[in-house]
């Protein structure tokens, strides 16, 4: 194979850390760490294991494009990124690039959240990020699953099946948590607290995205759009319909790459 | 927070004539103490899930280091946030009543003020030299969470939640984070790693901004002494030290053969075996 002809992918959050390889338009590996207050090292180890999982070394890769909150920090040294690109313009290019009608992304991540619309071309429209009091929305997911004993997705298989339609906290994930055990401690279903939460975190986000107007088609991405009992809550919320990109937390990556155009 | 059973082999419950039993139904952890005749003889903590299963294995947990059956149990009160799902519970009293009883077992009569710190809440209780609660002081909405958050902490940083507390203590600089609220602590701790802050410095950080905000608390409600803590977060040396320095006051050493984990139960424990005695 032709060394130089892949890239690297790498998006740098807060929560997770997330690198695709790619080759022109074609995704051949990926792979997400836990950023562990430690960049760098959460990069590597992505870069690697994501390298092997695309069946490529290390050595191979024609450069690294960085994206997320920490991409200045892949910039230097020892990573040396080849190429940044901002944030919002990765969310734009990666979901243009997942699906060609759509013209916003909700992109629901670990600490923060937020919304981009982009015309054909995937340059930005208009942007708009949740504020401070809605931060850690994917932290606070972990947290509850956690609470009450079950994987993220049994959370959500959980919540599609209650009936009740219960809710929980208008403001903050702390006082949603609160709430949330005072409906455990009254007895309530543990089906009725995962959908609670699920919808806290909808509104949430659906609360952000009326600071701006949502251009269809509407795809959802980052972590949480993994939790369908979330964006079942969100599609009803924003009354529009919402589509679940593929690779839903590898959007930024890849529209890192897309975004840096290929190999230079 | 870790999950344990154990129990005092010195003690024979067929020879005792109260066998009083307490189960504490907390928000991250879910407790039981068994006395015999007022003696402690068997413990467990256990992680909550739904409240009621877990008010189940907290009792059972205890009684599985002993021959002794649910049955035998002369008298239990449950007492927690849950206390409403403890279905095999004769009575249930409120965790202010059987923090402040619980602590005055095992510090002695001087204690009057009891600062219980746990994963959902934390409340100041002030109380007489018989362990009778006469004035309480429940934490704001926005200082929910602290005990539960430092888990989350933990895992952020992946470190254990026992380790963090130490290595708290080990930096004298450290960043100024939102002492307000948990999420914005958080939040704030985790924008840090780009201005890379050591992370022994983002950990004393986040510890010494909980202590501030727990401090408001202790401080609003006024502090006599003695003074002393309970709950999980008493067994965290960088909220402890912290929150000593900042109110200038010095707790009652935690006693080795208590875990201040179990001062509630050991409270509703002690209830119960009153409530016998009456009838």
């Amino acid at each position: 194979m032709n060394k130089g002809k892949f890239l690297a992918g790498l998006d740098a959050g807060h929560v997770n850390t997330k690198a695709v390889i790619m080759r022109e338009q074609e995704i051949l590996g990926y792979c997400t760490v836990p950023t562990g207050f430690d960049v760098v090292a959460a990069a590597q180890t992505a870069l690697n294991d994501a390298s092997d999982n695309a069946g490529i070394s290390r050595g191979e890769l024609g450069g690294i494009v960085a994206t997320g909150i920490f991409n200045d920090m892949i910039k230097v040294p020892p990573l040396n990124a080849t190429g940044t690109v901002p944030e919002y313009m990765a969310d734009a290019k990666g979901a243009l690039f997942l699906n060609k009608n759509s013209r916003t992304v909700i992109d629901v991540g670990g600490n923060i959240h937020k919304a981009v619309c982009y015309d054909q071309k995937g340059d930005l429209v208009d942007v708009v990020q949740n504020d401070k009091c809605a931060d850690g929305l994917g932290i606070f997911y972990t947290t509850m699953a956690k609470a009450l004993g079950l994987s993220e997705q049994e959370m959500t298989e959980l919540a599609l099946k209650s009936t009740k339609n219960l809710s929980i906290a208008i403001q903050c994930a702390l006082s949603a948590e609160s709430d949330a055990i005072d409906l455990m401690c009254q007895g309530t279903d543990i089906a009725d607290v995962a959908d609670a939460v699920s919808k806290f975190i909808a509104e949430r986000v659906a609360d952000m995205c009326t600071y701006m107007s949502l251009t269809k088609e509407i795809v959802v991405a980052g972590g949480l759009a993994k939790s369908q009992a979330i964006v079942k809550h969100l599609q009803s919320l924003i009354r529009q319909d919402v589509s679940v990109l593929t690779h839903p937390e590898y959007v930024g990556a890849i529209g890192a790459v897309i975004g840096y155009g290929g190999v230079k | 927070m870790s999950e344990y059973a154990s129990i005092n082999e010195q003690l024979d419950w067929k020879k005792a004539e109260v066998i009083a039993a307490g189960v504490d139904s907390g928000a991250v952890s879910s407790k039981a103490v068994i006395l015999l005749d007022g003696q402690p003889y068997a413990f467990s903590q256990i992680r909550t899930r739904m409240p009621k299963e877990s008010a189940f294995s907290a009792i059972n947990g205890a009684l599985a280091k002993t021959d002794l059956e649910l049955k035998n149990i002369h008298y239990l009160v449950a007492t927690g946030r849950g206390r409403t799902q403890v279905p095999f519970a004769r009575e249930t009293i409120s965790e202010i009543a059987c923090g402040a009883a619980g602590a005055v077992r095992i510090w002695g009569p001087s204690v009057r003020t009891v600062l219980d710190a746990g994963g959902e809440s934390c409340k100041v209780i002030h109380c007489t030299e018989k362990g009778r609660a006469t004035a309480f002081l429940w934490n704001d909405k926005c200082a929910a969470g602290i005990g539960r958050y430092m888990e989350t902490f933990a895992d952020l940083v992946q470190k254990e939640v026992h380790e963090i507390g130490n290595i708290a203590l080990q930096s004298e600089q450290f960043p100024k984070l939102s002492d307000f609220c948990a999420v914005y602590a958080q939040s704030e701790a985790l924008d840090s790693i780009r201005s890379e802050v050591p992370l022994e410095q983002v950990i004393a950080a986040y510890h010494y901004a909980m202590a501030k905000r727990i401090s408001t608390l202790v401080a609003r409600s006024g502090l006599k002494k003695d003074f002393v803590i309970i709950g999980g977060l008493a067994k965290n040396p960088g909220i402890i030290d912290w929150l000593e320095s900042i109110l200038n006051v010095s707790r009652l050493a935690t006693k080795p053969e208590w875990d201040p984990t179990l001062t509630v139960a050991l409270g509703a424990a002690l209830f119960a075996d009153t409530f016998y005695r009456r009838t």
